[in-house]
């Protein structure tokens, strides 16, 4: 079968400042030599933006807890790139997307510096607040928190999100000590290194203590699963502190497993409820319900920009903003909705004033499997050298159905049937299980409706759902005439995959397949493997 | 020690998926159902006019299909049964029910279901795929009771017309049981300082129960067990009694190889193997059998994908008790290369294992086929072997 | 000089200062380039904790 075209768009503004993008490592420190000219209005906005950034790096730090904190664990001193990974997900930005980049990062930034006061608040070795910490209750990091929605006063921390997770989008070595520490002890290099770096961590004692329980959820794959068991035996046997692990089935989009994941929810509630002395509070979740569908109407929206020629919020941000909102905040926090609203006035502006982000669009692009931590800005890359368009990614095609937000009798059973189905359906999980219908037919029924001529696939080598399935994505997007561009990578350990290695076969593709010339030639290749 | 007269009639039942007892079973006009998991209630497959055959793939060499389609980080063997699939091997099958347990095997299952690779010419097979409950509680076996009835029973019925009343199922169960009991009580002689039985020969009979028509082993197995009563021992001591604790093992060329080692395998925990898969279920007549069955799988199971806790520090425990029961001098924790399951589980069985039951382990992944890394796992095994009989001289009990 | 007219002109100076500071820390990625020789002397500085490592 011919492969698929798409339209060719060309910009026909030129890009104000920096034309070279590739220019700005040397190869030597860990940090871009100067940052990015954009044009006077966009630089001094790209500079406001970091005076914001400073100012929340800088309220943090003040607090001499969080100074302790700083000086207690390894996984902090990453934060000292906060403002070197927003320049990452903002190369060659302008305009909208610029502003709708900074607008939800800065927030996922915010959010995150209150994660980790809240986690330092009540950690046993640093704030120790004991009150506070009675509030707590720990999540894991790729937990969906719905489970959290009607409680008031308790707190959701999630602990590995700060630790691990965001630890790995400021510096791409973040975790390499952790992965060591976890096969000095004997687990093997083969699994997925993000929960292997999960369980390093707890190995090696670097988890903030806190919390009056703990619930863990089978979130998205075997090592994850298998790793929270580990992380829980320290946690009850050295910390006192109790955990209930949450089951999600596997085969979530079955109707004969609802009622089983329903009940969990109950008994997760149940468990939340005797640890926190905290009664569950069905005001405060049909107010978070209203929230979560809120979000979910923005999601849509911006997706349905992004199926038309001119999308408007793409790349790493817009899946972390979801990751961030959909998942870790799932409706709790009253915050989110205004930064939603704003990012959608800015996606319409964008797409009425039909603003690009490139010279011109060659290919249009789902972004499928599980993205590298170390390396999810190259989504950017992909825009400025090759003038390919990530459309959406996997980890932002989540639940789109409303949930009950009224609060009735009828609702208020329903509601554990909600959170369940949102439990289910947290990030990647949501298609890492489920069955080939969820990871492979519907990725074609997304070409089609986003009208995408190309598939870039992560492949994370030790990710064995994704794996499990490479032969029948190769054979499927062969008969429709997709490209399958397959890049492979380590997901958190730069070791196995360097940035370049990744580019590398992107690049191979857009030659040797399309034989395309890249947009801008300085890009193809980056000094950055010493780079944060 | 005299062999035993039908080691080499159970041996040859493991030298194809596609043994003669299942063409045997076929002939008498029964179904085949093809299962992948342990997870999978046996009894349910063994009604009326089905049998359940647990899919192996004996003597594996090449798998480069299967990596193909699942690359090369997969475990050996889910990578090769879907190999052995596309080859055919497994054409004898009406059906094949995969729960969706580790997704490796998930995976396996769907793949071959996507190519289409089992029941060529076959009008009436079919794919069902089920959930298995992550953790041992009252909720999963309710889940476990409605994917049974959605899954196994209501298909079964639909396509072959299988009898799936309760008294089919409490039949199923009575043979499932026998089958159970046989082994335990030929495994008991496991416990001797002088034992009549092999670790190996013993695999062997025990994993011919998982891939081949319970019926028509049960004479054999009631025929060597009177046979053991009267057998004579070696008189030489083995120079370290170990038990085998993991994933997967139908390769017995494994247990064999750790008995070359001067070690002898006194016990099992393993899928394939006797504990807990052939610990018979405990029936009453007061509920109906299918919940009685789905509670068994749900709560004996010692899978390391159930993640509630008591069932994480549950497995470390039950390992103990057999190992104190058993009289094991050390553990050997192992693992398919490439499983995530078992990766994790075997690094918390060592540690806990040997921090708070005081055993000596072995921990090491292993190949499929063990003949692909022989040299390597004799050495490791030889080392650990040594190490227990220069504790025992040094005088540490365990 | 009035004080009407010199209060806003500091006002302004100080406000000019800070920025062409400021502005010369961000487009010059002083601030990175600092933290980045931070960062070597935390992680010396974990490497010295004591740690409890274990299951």
């Amino acid at each position: 079968m011919a492969f698929k075209k798409v339209d060719l768009i060309k910009n026909p503004k030129e890009r104000k400042g920096d034309q070279e993008l590739g220019i700005f490592y040397t190869g030597k420190g860990k940090v871009m030599k100067r940052r990015e000219w954009r044009g006077v209005k966009d630089t001094l906005y790209d500079y406001t933006r970091w005076l914001y950034i400073m100012s929340v790096l800088a309220r943090f730090i003040v607090k001499p807890r969080n100074i302790k904190g700083m000086f207690r664990y390894r996984w902090m001193a990453n934060y000292l790139a906060v403002p070197h990974m927003m320049d990452k997900f903002t190369q060659g930005l302008r305009d909208e997307p610029l502003r709708i980049t900074h607008t939800a990062m800065n927030f996922v930034i915010y959010d995150v510096a209150q994660t980790i006061e809240n986690i330092f608040r009540g950690d046993r070795r640093t704030g120790n607040d004991e009150e506070f910490s009675k509030r707590c209750v720990l999540t894991d990091e790729n937990a969906m928190t719905a489970f959290m929605m009607g409680f008031k006063n308790s707190k959701a921390i999630l602990r590995e999100v700060p630790t691990m997770f965001v630890a790995n989008l400021l510096t791409q070595y973040s975790t390499t000590h952790y992965i060591d520490v976890a096969q000095e002890f004997g687990i093997p290099g083969d699994v997925c290194p993000m929960p292997e770096a999960e369980a390093g961590i707890s190995i090696d004692d670097d988890f903030a203590v806190l919390g009056c329980c703990a619930v863990q959820v089978n979130t998205t794959c075997d090592g994850s699963l298998m790793g929270n068991g580990l992380i829980a035996k320290r946690l009850e046997e050295e910390y006192g502190i109790p955990t209930f692990q949450l089951s999600a089935p596997m085969r979530h989009r079955e109707a004969d497993v609802q009622d089983y994941a329903a009940e969990d929810i109950k008994m997760a509630i149940k468990f939340v409820e005797e640890h926190t002395g905290e009664k569950w509070d069905w005001d405060t979740y049909f107010a978070a319900a209203k929230r979560v569908n809120d979000a979910t109407r923005h999601r849509q929206e911006w997706l349905d920009v992004n199926s038309t020629y001119y999308p408007q919020f793409v790349g790493s941000v817009f899946s972390l903003y979801n990751d961030t909102n959909y998942m870790g905040n799932c409706g709790r926090s009253p915050l989110f909705p205004p930064v939603d609203a704003k990012i959608t006035k800015l996606v319409r502006r964008g797409y009425e004033r039909k603003t690009m982000m490139a010279k011109e669009y060659r290919h249009r692009c789902i972004v499928w499997g599980v993205q590298p931590q170390y390396n999810i800005h190259m989504l950017y890359w992909m825009i400025n050298c090759w003038g390919v368009l990530p459309l959406t990614d996997m980890l932002s095609m989540v639940n789109t159905k409303m949930i009950a937000e009224e609060d009735t009798p009828e609702n208020r059973e329903q509601a554990y049937y909600d959170m369940a189905w949102l439990n289910e359906n947290m990030i990647m999980r949501n298609r890492t299980h489920g069955g080939y219908k969820v990871l492979v037919d519907e990725l074609w029924e997304f070409c089609e409706k986003m009208n995408a001529d190309m598939v870039m696939m992560w492949e994370h080598m030790s990710c064995k759902a994704l794996d499990g399935l490479h032969g029948q994505f190769e054979e499927q997007g062969r008969e429709r005439g997709i490209h399958i561009v397959w890049v492979c990578h380590d997901l958190c350990d730069p070791r196995v995959y360097t940035r370049q290695a990744i580019r590398d076969e992107f690049s191979q593709y857009m030659r040797t397949v399309l034989r395309e010339e890249p947009l801008d030639p300085s890009l193809e290749f980056i000094n950055d493997e010493n780079a944060w | 020690m005299k062999d035993l007269k039908h080691l080499i009639y159970f041996e040859r039942l493991l030298e194809e998926a596609h043994n003669p007892l299942i063409s045997q079973a076929q002939e008498e006009g029964k179904k085949c159902v093809a299962f992948v998991c342990e997870n999978t209630p046996e009894p349910l497959m063994n009604l009326d006019n089905t049998f359940g055959v647990r899919l192996t793939a004996p003597n594996t060499g090449s798998m480069d299909i299967a990596t193909y389609y699942m690359t090369s980080f997969l475990c050996e063997f889910s990578r090769a049964l879907l190999e052995r699939a596309i080859e055919g091997g497994y054409n004898f099958a009406d059906c094949l029910i995969a729960p969706d347990g580790c997704t490796m095997m998930n995976r396996a299952a769907e793949n071959i279901e996507l190519l289409q690779a089992m029941g060529p010419g076959k009008d009436t097979f079919f794919y069902q795929n089920m959930e298995i409950p992550l953790k041992a509680d009252d909720n999963g076996v309710n889940l476990m009771i409605l994917q049974c009835k959605n899954h196994i029973l209501k298909p079964l019925h639909e396509t072959f017309g299988t009898d799936i009343s309760d008294a089919a199922i409490r039949k199923a169960v009575a043979e499932h049981n026998r089958v159970c009991e046989l082994i335990q009580a030929i495994g008991e002689y496991r416990k001797e300082e002088y034992p009549r039985i092999t670790g190996y020969e013993f695999h062997v009979l025990t994993l011919a129960t998982y891939v081949a028509p319970k019926y028509l082993l049960i004479d054999k197995l009631e025929e060597t067990l009177e046979e053991l009563k009267t057998r004579e021992p070696d008189t030489k001591k083995y120079r370290a009694r170990v038990m085998v604790v993991g994933s997967e093992v139908d390769d017995s060329a494994y247990i064999k190889l750790i008995e070359e080692c001067g070690a002898y395998v006194c016990c099992d925990r393993f899928c394939f193997g006797s504990f807990p898969g052939r610990v018979p279920i405990e029936m009453n007549d007061d509920e109906d059998a299918l919940t009685q069955v789905c509670r068994h799988y749900v709560y004996n199971t010692h899978c390391p994908r159930q993640m509630n806790m008591q069932k994480v520090y549950g497995r470390k425990a039950y390992v103990n008790e057999l190992a104190c029961e058993y009289k094991a001098d050390g553990i050997i924790y192992e693992q398919v290369k490439f499983c995530d399951p078992w990766a994790y589980e075997r690094l918390m069985g060592t540690t806990m294992l040997r921090e708070n039951y005081g055993f000596p382990v072995l921990s090491v992944d292993r190949p499929y086929n063990i003949s692909s890394s022989v040299g390597q796992m004799r050495t490791r095994v030889q080392a650990f072997v040594e190490s227990i009989e220069i504790k025992k001289l040094q005088g540490g009990v365990k | 000089m009035k004080k009407a007219v010199k209060i806003p002109l500091t006002v302004l100076g100080i406000g000019a200062a800070a920025f062409a500071v400021t502005f010369t820390v961000y487009f010059f990625n002083l601030d990175m380039k600092l933290t980045s020789m931070i960062e070597p002397i935390l992680l010396n500085h974990y490497d010295k904790i004591p740690r409890n490592q274990r299951i």
